[in-house]
């Protein structure tokens, strides 16, 4: 099987399966394109500078957004990235890649901004989510005590005819499960934007995050259950509906 | 046999604790040893099978999910920006 660049199609042309997601083809290539890509830069390339733009700023606005919770503060702490970029590439050193750089002048701009603003947030709820704290499932759906304590008392029912072309086929999966990510605290949100939706492979998720590999992973899988969730809570409503 | 087999490997680490490693097991970002229980006890719990089913679909969907493509509000501030810092204008004059 094809594991190479997950396009659109090749995604929705096969079942789910379970396995290891394939990563973006990293490193060298994008290295190579990033270097391409400063060069026009560095020589004043506007084309360069709105290729840059085009590639990373929805993603910027929806990161941005998780943090400052207003359409409009996350475009200003987006254009402010700009700003902060056109500034430092001619000094930026390419020790990361220019999208780690670039993210991460955005999140530092983010939190600062959220703060400040005092939103609906404080720094410490971009601090909350205890890595080892919180069960990831919701503890009652195991057995409390006895032989089977910890193991399912209430195991998921299986999504017989959803897949991932199912679910995207209908509006109202769609709608639900962006509403759930949109709910998510930014510490989950950041990690299953990065990782999940644009495909930044987790090295690099954990670079931009400047998180380590457990922590990725227990936050990544925090933020897909509660999208499991929803979309189960979703398919049970209608069920019943029928 | 098999399934008494079965059951005592089973019981050995728990579906909730199983739960917590899908997603690095999907992504394979477990140890070979912890790779190798949850491998095992997937062959014997649908309950667990059906789980790791799910979350899989939903790191596969979420990819998927149609993305609404951002205009810059103010790109010709931007470009502007961009011009004026790389190319400097001969200043001094």
């Amino acid at each position: 099987m094809n594991s190479d660049a997950v396009t659109v199609t090749e995604s929705l042309s096969h079942r789910m399966v379970v396995g290891r997601k394939p990563e973006p083809s990293q490193s060298a290539a994008v290295l190579k394109e990033d270097v391409a890509l400063l060069i026009r830069l560095r020589q004043g390339d506007e084309r360069a500078f709105d290729e840059l733009v085009a590639r990373h700023h929805s993603a910027l606005i929806r990161m941005a957004m998780g943090y400052v919770a207003d359409r409009e503060v996350a475009e200003e702490v987006v254009q402010d990235t700009w700003m902060a970029v056109i500034e430092g590439f001619a000094r930026f050193e390419g020790r990361s890649s220019l999208r780690t750089w670039i993210f991460g002048i955005m999140i530092h701009k983010a939190k600062d901004r959220g703060v400040r603003e005092k939103r609906h947030t404080t720094f410490s709820a971009f601090e909350s989510i205890d890595d080892d704290g919180d069960e990831t499932v919701d503890p009652s759906r195991f057995h409390q005590s006895g032989e089977w304590a910890g193991h399912w008392a209430f195991p998921p029912q299986p999504w017989d005819e959803q897949t991932p072309e199912t679910l995207l086929a209908s509006q109202q999966a769609v709608n639900v499960m962006n509403l759930a990510i949109k709910a998510l605290p930014p510490t989950l949100q950041d990690v299953l934007i990065l990782r999940d939706v644009e495909g930044v492979d987790s090295k690099e998720v954990c670079e931009i995050l400047k998180i380590t590999g457990t922590n990725l992973y227990v936050r990544l899988h925090r933020a897909r259950e509660r999208v499991r969730q929803t979309v189960e809570i979703y398919l049970e409503g209608r069920q019943c509906a029928v | 046999m098999a399934q008494e087999e079965g059951q005592a490997t089973l019981s050995e680490i728990p579906c909730q604790e199983i739960a917590q490693w899908v997603s690095a097991y999907l992504d394979e970002h477990v140890g070979d040893e912890r790779k190798r229980q949850i491998a095992v006890h997937l062959a014997i719990c649908v309950g667990c099978e059906t789980y790791v089913k799910q979350i899989a679909t939903v790191r596969d969907v979420v990819g998927l999910l149609p993305k609404t493509v951002e205009e810059s509000p103010d790109s010709h501030r931007l470009r502007r920006a961009f011009v004026a810092r790389a190319r400097p204008s001969p200043s001094g004059g």
